[in-house]
C-alpha cells in the first residue's frame, strides 16, 4: 500500500493538497474565461451565467463578421496599431539609452539618486499621471505658457486627435523609462569587467567602449525584452498601457485617436451589454498577439538565434 | 566599473561625455519630479486661483481648505478606507496564497509537476478576454462586493514562478530536519520557510500592495455601489468630469464662495494618494530591484 504510485502520492498528500487549492484557483479564474471564448460563437446571455456558455445558441461567426464589417472596425484597427507601433518606437530605445548614460556617471551617489528617481514615477497609478497632465498640458498650463512665450502658440494637448498619440508615447515614456532601465543595467553588470580594462590598454575611446562591448554584451537581454514588448504590442508594450492611457485620457476632444479597440471592447460589452459581439472583438484582439509572439520569437530566432521557446 | 587610472588622462571627449551625462540625467530627474511637485503646489493653493495659471514653482494663494475639504468629504475617507483595507487585505491573502502554492510545486519530486507547471505558465500567456472573466465573476456573486477586489487576485501566477525558484534555492536540509523533527507540511511550510522567505514576501508584497493601492479598474467595471468605490477610482471620476467642463465648475466655485474646485480637492487627493509611495519607496530599493531583475530572468 505505501510503494508505487499511489503510496508516493498518498505520502505528499499535503503537498499536492496545496497544489490542487491553486490548480482549484487557476481552473475558475483562468481556465473558465479561456473556455469563455465560446461565447464569441453564440447569441449569450448574461444572465444565464458563464455556464450558459454550454447551453447557448450557436451562431456561429455571426458576431464577428459583425464587428469586422462595423463601420468603427478599420479606425478601431488603425488606432489601435499605430498608437502601438509609435510606442514601441520611441519608448523602446530610451532605456538603454539611459542605461548606458547611467553606467557613464561615475560618482555613485549621483547615479543612485538618478536612478532610483527615474523609476519612482512606475509605481504612481495612471490615474494620478492623467492628472498630472490635466495641470501641466491645460491651456493655462506651465507647458503652454512655455510654448507661449517661445513660439507663440498654445496647443490643445489634451483634447486635440492629432496629439493624442505623442500624449500617450510622451507620457509612457515618462512613467516607464526608469522602470525598464533597471533590467538594461543590471544586464550591463553582468558583462566583464577584463573586457573594458583591455580595451583601454588598446587605446580605445569611450565611445568605443560603449559601442563595441556595452552593446554587444547587452544584446541579448535587448532581444528578449524586445520579444516581451512586441508580443505584448497591441497591449501597449511592455508595461501594457495602451488600456488605461486611452480610457483615462481620451474624452470628446480626442475620440478619434484615442478610442482603441480594448476600449471599444469594455464598452460595447459591459456599458451596452453586448457580450458575445465584445467577446468575438477580443478574441480577434487576442488572436493577433497570440501571432506576434510567435512571429516575434521565429523572428529574433532567425536573426540572433535567441529567443523565448 | 573603471578604476581610478582612467581619470588621470582624460581627453576632451571624455569630458565631453562627462558633460552630456551630467546634463541628461539632471535633466531626468527634473523632469521625473516636477509634475509631483507642481501637483503638490498646486494643492496648497486656493483652487479659484489656481485655474488662472502662472503658477510654476509656489502657491500664489496659500491655502489648506483643499486638504480640510478632503478630510471631511466623507466620500473621500471611505474611498480612503476601501482602499486601505483593499491593500492590507489583499497583499497578505495574495503574499500567503502565492507562497503557498508555490511552496507545493517547489518540491521537484512531486507527482504530476510538469503537467502543474504547464498550467500555470500557459494561464500566464493567454487569457479569454475581459467579458467571458466578467461573466465568471458575475456567476461566483462577485461582482458589487468587496471581494471582487480580493478573490481573483489571491494568486499572482507570476509571482508563483518567482516563488517557486526562491524555494528551491532554500537548502534541502532545513525541511527535512522538520520532517525527522515529526513536522507535517502546514507547520514546516509556516515556521520553517516562510521566516527564511522574508526577501521574498517583501518582494512580492511590494509590487502587489502597489497594485491595489493605484486599482481603479475593477471598481469601474465590477462594482456599482458607491460606498465601495477605491480612492484611485473616486481620482478617475473627477478627472472624466473635468475633462471639458472646468469652467462650469470655476464659475460654480466661485459663486458657492469656498474657493476650493474639484480639481483642487482632487489635487490633495492626488498628493494623499501618492505620499505613501513616495515615502515607503526609498526603504525598499534592494526589493524592488530583486523584483524586476528576477523577472527578466523568469520571463
Amino acid at each position: 500500500m505505501k510503494k508505487g504510485l499511489l503510496g508516493r502520492l498518498w505520502r505528499q498528500r499535503h503537498l499536492q493538497g496545496f497544489v490542487w487549492l491553486g490548480l482549484v484557483f487557476l481552473l475558475i479564474f483562468h481556465y473558465l474565461p479561456m473556455f469563455g471564448i465560446l461565447i464569441a460563437f453564440e447569441d449569450f446571455k448574461i444572465s444565464s451565467g458563464i455556464l450558459g456558455m454550454f447551453t447557448s445558441e450557436f451562431v456561429g461567426l455571426k458576431h464577428f463578421i459583425a464587428f469586422f464589417t462595423d463601420y468603427k472596425f478599420t479606425e478601431l484597427l488603425a488606432n489601435t496599431l499605430s498608437l502601438s507601433v509609435l510606442k514601441l518606437l520611441f519608448s523602446f530605445p530610451l532605456p538603454i539609452f539611459l542605461a548606458l548614460v547611467l553606467n557613464e556617471c561615475h560618482v555613485s551617489w549621483f547615479k543612485r539618486v538618478a536612478q532610483t528617481v527615474s523609476y519612482l514615477p512606475y509605481f504612481i497609478s495612471w490615474v494620478i499621471v492623467a492628472g498630472f497632465t490635466q495641470i501641466l498640458l491645460t491651456n493655462t498650463g506651465a507647458v503652454n505658457d512655455l510654448l507661449n512665450s517661445l513660439l507663440g502658440v498654445r496647443l490643445q494637448f489634451l483634447t486635440s486627435p492629432a496629439l493624442f498619440r505623442p500624449l500617450a508615447v510622451i507620457t509612457a515614456m515618462w512613467k516607464e523609462t526608469g522602470w525598464w532601465t533597471i533590467i538594461f543595467l543590471a544586464a550591463i553588470a553582468g558583462i566583464d569587467p577584463t573586457l573594458y580594462e583591455a580595451a583601454e590598454i588598446d587605446g580605445a575611446s569611450r565611445l568605443m567602449r560603449i559601442w563595441r562591448i556595452t552593446l554587444p554584451g547587452i544584446s541579448p537581454t535587448v532581444t528578449v525584452v524586445l520579444i516581451l514588448a512586441l508580443g505584448n504590442l497591441l497591449g501597449g508594450g511592455l508595461s501594457g498601457s495602451n488600456f488605461e492611457q486611452c480610457y483615462l485620457m481620451g474624452n470628446v476632444g480626442n475620440y478619434d485617436a484615442s478610442e482603441i479597440l480594448q476600449t471599444y471592447i469594455l464598452n460595447i460589452g459591459l456599458s451596452k451589454g453586448r457580450f458575445s459581439y465584445a467577446t468575438a472583438a477580443g478574441l480577434f484582439q487576442s488572436a493577433i498577439s497570440v501571432l506576434l509572439v510567435f512571429a516575434s520569437n521565429l523572428v529574433s530566432k532567425r536573426v540572433s538565434g535567441e529567443g523565448l521557446f | 566599473m573603471k578604476n581610478s587610472r582612467s581619470y588621470l588622462r582624460r581627453s576632451p571627449s571624455d569630458k565631453a561625455i562627462d558633460a552630456a551625462v551630467y546634463a541628461i540625467l539632471i535633466f531626468v530627474l527634473a523632469v521625473s519630479v516636477y509634475p509631483l511637485y507642481l501637483a503638490v503646489v498646486l494643492s496648497f493653493n486656493e483652487g479659484v486661483d489656481a485655474q488662472l495659471g502662472g503658477i510654476y514653482f509656489w502657491p500664489r494663494k496659500f491655502t489648506l481648505k483643499n486638504y480640510e475639504k478632503f478630510f471631511t468629504d466623507f466620500s473621500w475617507l471611505k474611498a480612503m478606507a476601501v482602499t486601505l483595507s483593499r491593500t492590507v487585505l489583499g497583499t497578505t491573502l495574495t503574499v500567503l496564497f502565492t507562497s503557498f502554492v508555490a511552496y507545493g510545486l517547489s518540491h521537484r519530486n512531486l507527482l504530476g509537476r510538469r503537467l502543474y507547471m504547464k498550467l500555470f505558465i500557459f494561464a500566464m500567456y493567454f487569457s479569454g478576454g475581459v467579458i467571458p472573466y466578467y461573466a465568471v465573476l458575475r456567476t461566483l456573486g462577485l461582482l458589487d462586493t468587496f471581494w471582487v477586489y480580493i478573490v481573483p487576485s489571491l494568486l499572482n501566477l507570476f509571482y508563483v514562478l518567482v516563488a517557486i525558484s526562491f524555494f528551491q534555492g532554500i537548502p534541502e536540509e532545513l525541511q527535512e530536519a522538520a520532517r525527522v523533527d515529526g513536522a507535517g507540511e502546514l507547520r514546516i511550510f509556516f515556521s520553517v520557510i516562510l521566516p527564511v522567505a522574508k526577501p521574498l514576501l517583501a518582494t512580492i508584497a511590494i509590487f502587489i500592495s502597489v497594485q491595489h493601492w493605484n486599482s481603479w479598474y475593477d471598481s469601474a467595471f465590477f462594482v456599482k455601489n458607491q460606498d465601495l468605490m477605491t480612492l484611485a477610482y473616486r481620482m478617475m471620476a473627477v478627472l472624466k468630469k473635468s475633462d471639458l467642463n472646468q469652467v462650469t465648475q470655476a464659475s460654480a466655485a466661485a459663486a458657492s464662495a469656498v474657493r476650493v474646485t474639484p480639481m483642487s480637492v482632487q489635487l490633495a487627493a492626488m498628493v494623499i494618494a501618492t505620499m505613501p509611495v513616495v515615502v515607503v519607496y526609498p526603504f525598499f530599493q534592494k526589493y524592488i530591484i530583486s523584483g524586476v531583475t528576477i523577472g527578466s530572468v523568469k520571463g
